[in-house]
């Protein structure tokens, strides 16, 4: 069951998921911390969202309660919606959760090395995962297995299913994540940095993989990363996440050309140029605050280089406004923040596709 | 410099602090955090006591007695020389305890020094009369003829059979004997008083010459590596594939039964664990800095092996050693259970061997008090490494 | 995997060979040395007979010859394969081959030593054989438990209540489920001694219902006498294997591929059951080896209290019976005995972790 995705790119269609001010609670014998909080964005059919942040940001928490993977008596929601085409993942029950994981949305992880079961072949884990959601049997489940296989670019995929996880590569046990992520056609797969554990070269085959995967399929993707340049290169709309909370949101042209929060621009300067002259390379002053230790008001002011002692930014947060059309940003010095609409973060844009090169015939 | 600067007040260093903070220190107070391992160090202190102080404790010859007007002490005629030589330790250590301000090391050889002294004296001065006439004072008691006497709280000593009355023959506990007494005659209270030397001893001594062995041996695997561990690890593959009790009951069967003998064996026999152990620390240390310095520095192999591998590898053998000692009283006991114990040592498996082949009468008093003694003593070794383990190696706590 | 198992077999030789010459030492250093293990009782028999048996052995043991020479006459005789005397002369009479094992005789039994251990390994085999999988299991089992319920109380009582275990001596724990449970006096539930009932040869193999009321059968009435010997040999064993089975689910619970199993949309039945069983199990027979040399030696106590005729009872009543001969080959065999199980533990784990290649090292 494949989806076609529709000629108009510009119609405002549902979007696939919609996060609605989502916040989730730890409970750890030091008290709560809450990593994730008021967290909003849409995901479109087709598209590649991308969530970039520093680590402790809470960007895998927020992916991974989008499948309610977060392990339940320390964690908890404390509010808010993840709408899947207007249901209420939230609310399901844990089984009717399971047919939703791996089905609709599958995910895949950072670390290919450790991610799969070391006694298990390839082949019986990918089986797993469809046997577990179409009614096939088995040689059936291996053939869709194979053809997974063959999908990600996986030579001689007959052979490779019967293979153990220790003999393969990095790469290739990425692949097989991939595939076994794949299986069953999901329409949204999430990304939690997969290609940070993996070589450059690996790492740039990987995301080819999954932008022409995303092209072929109409799926879309939520690729959670740290690096711009992966952002820069596969996304179609950015949120960029701060200590808890969505501090920008806005599509990738936007964001690069026209950076709205002070973090988002720090994050910019710090990237070393080539061809400049040398010099100290820019940094945001500080460090990362804790979820223990969240400053009061807005949570980028002790660091942010905007502020200049303004009182409200110490006292109340700013919350994430619609400062242009289609571009969201969390801070009070944008030009007449106060006055924009607080609206859910909801971007439908895909980018251009990137054309083949063709070889210049003369 | 201006005049009338305030003068620099140094901010005192924390010594308590300081010191507490230190590796063994640390590691020290953990393990008596351990409620387990306080538990256990309080039975194992008992035990002691009751081993130095035995025939204080359980004794048929009185301490003081007043015959016609004669005042004699035969207690102290019939001390051994291992007797004296414990009570002269337990004071030397006591001694040794109380000078705070000595170093550990000089205080450790003082109390060594006095005991290789003693040692030898005791063997030259102290002759106990070789045979013993159980019945001498309760016969004389029994004919008026006592006009005082201090006995030990026990009035029976390990091998008095109570020859003089056999209706006192396998007795439930009584006033008299408040543990019962065994077919033989023999106080079961006095006779697990007396076996506590036994298994101590036992259980310290094995453990020592199998931690020697052991260190030796997997010290030199550590360290020099190649050849010498393939050997060495050959050797270590054989003892542990013998079955330990075989190999016990093999070496029992060729060299005998006396009580030294049995203790070598046991070391023998399980010096496998420690040498693992040295040998996986040795060659962690080997690499580390501080040994690459010394052999770069030119010391000699004895330096090196003594003073930087060993006192920094010594710490998973104190907790082998608990767990050791633990495993080599079980060991004898099994044997005195089997029959092939020390020869007429009191011990506690030998009284529970009563109890094999008897059939229809079960005589609880011998099943379960000798039995309860041996399960104390290993659960409080055991606790005690418990707790050593868990202060030593955070990494293998849960 | 034939190979591996061969190459596994060729390793373990060296060892064994350690072993005969341990025992080789112990016969020699030993007050008597080699001749008194070949010729017990000498003090039984009258000098003429003492001087005939004596210079047979000599001749036939070559105790007049140096120790090493000894040492492989002793060790041709006690090995399976070695050289087959055809004869006098050599090298022309003497072959190489398989040929039967030469444990020597039983001074007093007067039976080859063979005989009696053919009877008696087969015993301590079941026992041995029966306990173990059921102590495996219920380690397997209860580890799981504690690591699902983790903090629980069934978790903190039950590692407590199996750590008391383990420090109750056998010798103990085997006296007082004697006393209590088997004794006419008390609560006579189970017999108290020997495998058989002394009627066995008469019972019928299953049980049967007779003129005369239930009969159980021998094979009954050969469990109802295995109850309290395999309660005592393994109520200590749980101890560590439930705290490593414990330890490795938790490990394997908090583990990557069990998120992936997870993100799959499998149920916490499945991942715990499948995924993370499998991966739990390869902890647990590689401590399971290194505790079958305390079973096999373990054997001794608990066939020595329950009377029942195996291994160990048989090398008991050899060390008091001053024979032996019999006391070495009981030791060898059990060793060997050891040795095989090892052998027997590496194919398991070979087979359950797939990452241990059956080639050679190194590949």
């Amino acid at each position: 069951m494949r989806w076609t995705p529709s000629s108009a790119d510009n119609v405002m269609a549902q979007p696939l998921l919609e996060l609605r001010g989502l916040r989730i609670a730890f409970d750890t014998d030091r008290g709560q911390i809450q990593p994730v909080q008021a967290v909003s964005f849409s995901i479109f059919p087709g598209q590649a969202m991308a969530l970039v942040g520093e680590s402790g940001c809470g960007k895998s928490v927020t992916a991974l309660s989008i499948l309610r993977l977060i392990p339940s008596p320390p964690g908890k929601v404390l509010d808010g919606q993840v709408l899947l085409q207007g249901r209420d993942l939230l609310q399901l029950s844990e089984k009717q959760m399971r047919s939703v994981r791996g089905k609709d949305i599958a995910m895949i992880f950072q670390e290919p090395m450790t991610s799969l079961n070391p006694v298990f072949t390839v082949g019986e884990q990918i089986v797993e995962a469809v046997k577990l959601h179409q009614r096939v049997d088995t040689r059936h489940a291996r053939q869709i297995a194979e053809q997974a296989m063959h999908d990600v670019g996986i030579a001689d995929p007959d052979k490779r299913l019967d293979e153990y996880p220790h003999r393969l590569s990095g790469g290739m046990r990425q692949r097989v994540m991939i595939a076994m992520a794949l299986s069953c056609q999901p329409r949204l797969l999430i990304a939690d940095e997969p290609t940070t554990a993996l070589d450059v070269t690996i790492q740039a085959q990987i995301l080819e993989l999954l932008r022409n995967l995303r092209q072929e399929r109409g799926m879309s993707i939520l690729l959670i990363t740290h690096d711009l340049g992966v952002v820069a290169g596969n996304a179609d709309a950015v949120a960029v996440m701060y200590a808890s909370k969505v501090v920008e949101y806005a599509t990738v042209f936007d964001l690069f050309d026209s950076p709205q929060h002070p973090y988002t621009e720090g994050l910019f300067r710090a990237i070393p140029r080539l061809g400049r002259p040398g010099g100290r390379l820019a940094t945001i002053a500080g460090t990362v605050p804790s979820p223990r230790r969240f400053p009061s008001g807005c949570k980028f002011h002790p660091r942010c280089p905007r502020m200049n002692g303004d009182p409200l930014c110490a006292q109340t947060e700013p919350a994430l406004r619609e400062v242009m059309p289609g571009h969201w940003a969390a801070c009070h010095h944008v030009q007449g923040f106060a006055a924009k609409p607080i609206t859910q973060p909801t971007i439908d844009f895909r980018r251009p596709a990137v054309p083949p090169v063709v070889e210049a015939t003369q | 410099m201006s005049a009338g600067a305030a003068p620099i007040t140094v901010p005192p260093i924390d010594l308590d602090a300081a010191i507490t903070a230190s590796f063994w220190g640390r590691a020290i107070r953990d393990t008596f955090r351990n409620v387990g391992a306080c538990i256990g160090l309080v039975w194992i202190v008992l035990l002691i006591i009751v081993a130095v102080l035995t025939p204080l404790l359980a004794n048929t010859e009185p301490l003081i007695v007043k015959v016609n007007g004669k005042i004699s002490w035969p207690m102290l005629r019939y001390l051994t020389p291992t007797d004296v030589i414990l009570f002269i330790l337990a004071a030397a250590v006591l001694i040794a305890a109380a000078f705070r301000r000595v170093s550990m090391g000089r205080r450790a050889m003082a109390v060594g020094a006095v005991l290789l002294i003693t040692i030898p004296l005791a063997y030259i001065f102290v002759h106990p009369p070789v045979t013993v006439d159980w019945q001498e004072y309760r016969d004389l008691a029994r004919a008026g003829r006592i006009q005082y006497e201090l006995m030990a709280p026990l009035p029976y000593s390990a091998n008095d059979y109570q020859r003089d009355d056999p209706s006192q023959v396998l007795q439930p506990p009584s006033r008299a004997h408040p543990l019962g007494t065994e077919a033989n005659g023999g106080d079961v209270l006095s006779r697990m008083i007396h076996a506590t030397r036994i298994a101590l001893s036992i259980g310290l001594v094995s453990t020592g010459i199998a931690v020697i062995i052991g260190v030796a041996i997997g010290g030199l695997m550590g360290y020099f590596v190649g050849r010498i561990d393939i050997l060495g690890m050959r050797l270590i593959e054989i003892f542990e594939a013998i079955p330990t009790l075989f190999l016990l009951i093999t070496f029992v069967a060729f060299f005998g039964r006396s009580l030294m003998l049995i203790m070598v064996i046991i070391g023998l026999t399980t010096w496998t664990l420690e040498a693992r152990f040295i040998r996986a620390e040795f060659l962690r240390l080997r690499k580390q800095d501080f040994v690459q310095a010394a052999i770069a520095g030119g010391l000699p192999l004895r330096s090196i092996l003594f003073r930087h591998l060993l006192p920094n590898g010594i710490a998973p053998i104190l907790v082998t050693s608990s767990f050791s000692i633990a495993s080599a009283i079980l060991l004898e006991t099994y044997l005195s259970f089997l029959g092939l114990g020390p020869v007429d040592a009191p011990s506690w498996g030998q009284m529970l061997n009563q109890l094999l082949g008897v059939a229809g009468t079960f005589v609880w008093w011998i099943a379960i008090y000798p039995g309860l003694a041996i399960f104390l003593t290993v659960f409080a070794y055991n606790l005690l490494g418990e707790a050593l383990r868990d202060a030593l190696d955070p990494k293998l706590s849960r | 995997m034939g190979a591996y198992i061969l190459r596994r077999l060729l390793l373990m030789f060296p060892t064994l060979i350690g072993v005969t010459l341990v025992t080789f030492l112990v016969m020699i250093c030993s007050p008597g040395g080699l001749r008194s293990v070949i010729v017990s009782h000498e003090g039984l028999m009258d000098p003429r007979q003492r001087a005939a048996v004596e210079k047979y052995y000599s001749k036939k043991y070559g105790l007049d010859k140096p120790l090493p020479v000894q040492y492989l006459l002793w060790l041709n005789k006690v090995s399976f394969v070695g050289v087959k005397d055809a004869g006098a002369g050599w090298p022309a009479s003497w072959r190489f081959g398989f040929k039967p094992v030469d444990l020597g005789e039983s001074i007093v039994h007067h039976r080859p030593v063979l005989d009696m251990v053919e009877e008696a390994l087969p015993i301590t085999l079941l026992l041995n054989g029966i306990t173990f999988p059921i102590m495996m299991g219920i380690s397997l089992w209860t580890g799981i438990k504690a690591a699902q319920h983790r903090g629980g109380v069934g978790d903190v009582v039950g590692g407590s209540l199996f750590l008391g275990l383990w420090s109750i001596p056998q010798v103990w724990a085997g006296v007082l489920l004697v006393g209590y449970l088997a004794n006419r006096n008390f609560l006579h539930w189970f017999p108290a001694s020997g495998l058989h009932d002394l009627r066995d040869e008469e019972m019928n193999f299953l049980p049967a219902r007779l003129v005369v009321g239930f009969h159980c059968g021998w094979l009954l009435d050969t469990c109802w006498h295995l109850v309290l010997p395999v309660v005592c040999f393994m109520y200590a064993g749980f101890a560590f294997s439930s705290k490593l089975t414990r330890t490795a689910t938790l490990e394997n619970m908090a583990a990557d591929f069990v998120r992936t199993a997870r993100a799959k949309g499998v149920s916490e039945r499945q991942v715990l059951y499948r995924h993370v069983l499998r991966n739990s199990l390869l902890p647990l027979i590689t401590y399971s080896a290194t505790i079958i040399p305390g079973l096999i030696g373990g054997a001794i106590i608990v066939e020595s209290i329950f009377g029942i005729p195996g291994m160990g009872k048989l090398g008991v009543d050899a060390v008091f019976d001053k024979d032996k001969e019999m006391v070495l080959s009981t030791t060898l065999v059990a060793t060997v005995l050891t040795l095989v199980s090892y052998l027997l533990g590496d194919i398991a784990y070979a087979i359950a972790d797939p990452r241990v290649s059956f080639e050679a090292e190194g590949t």
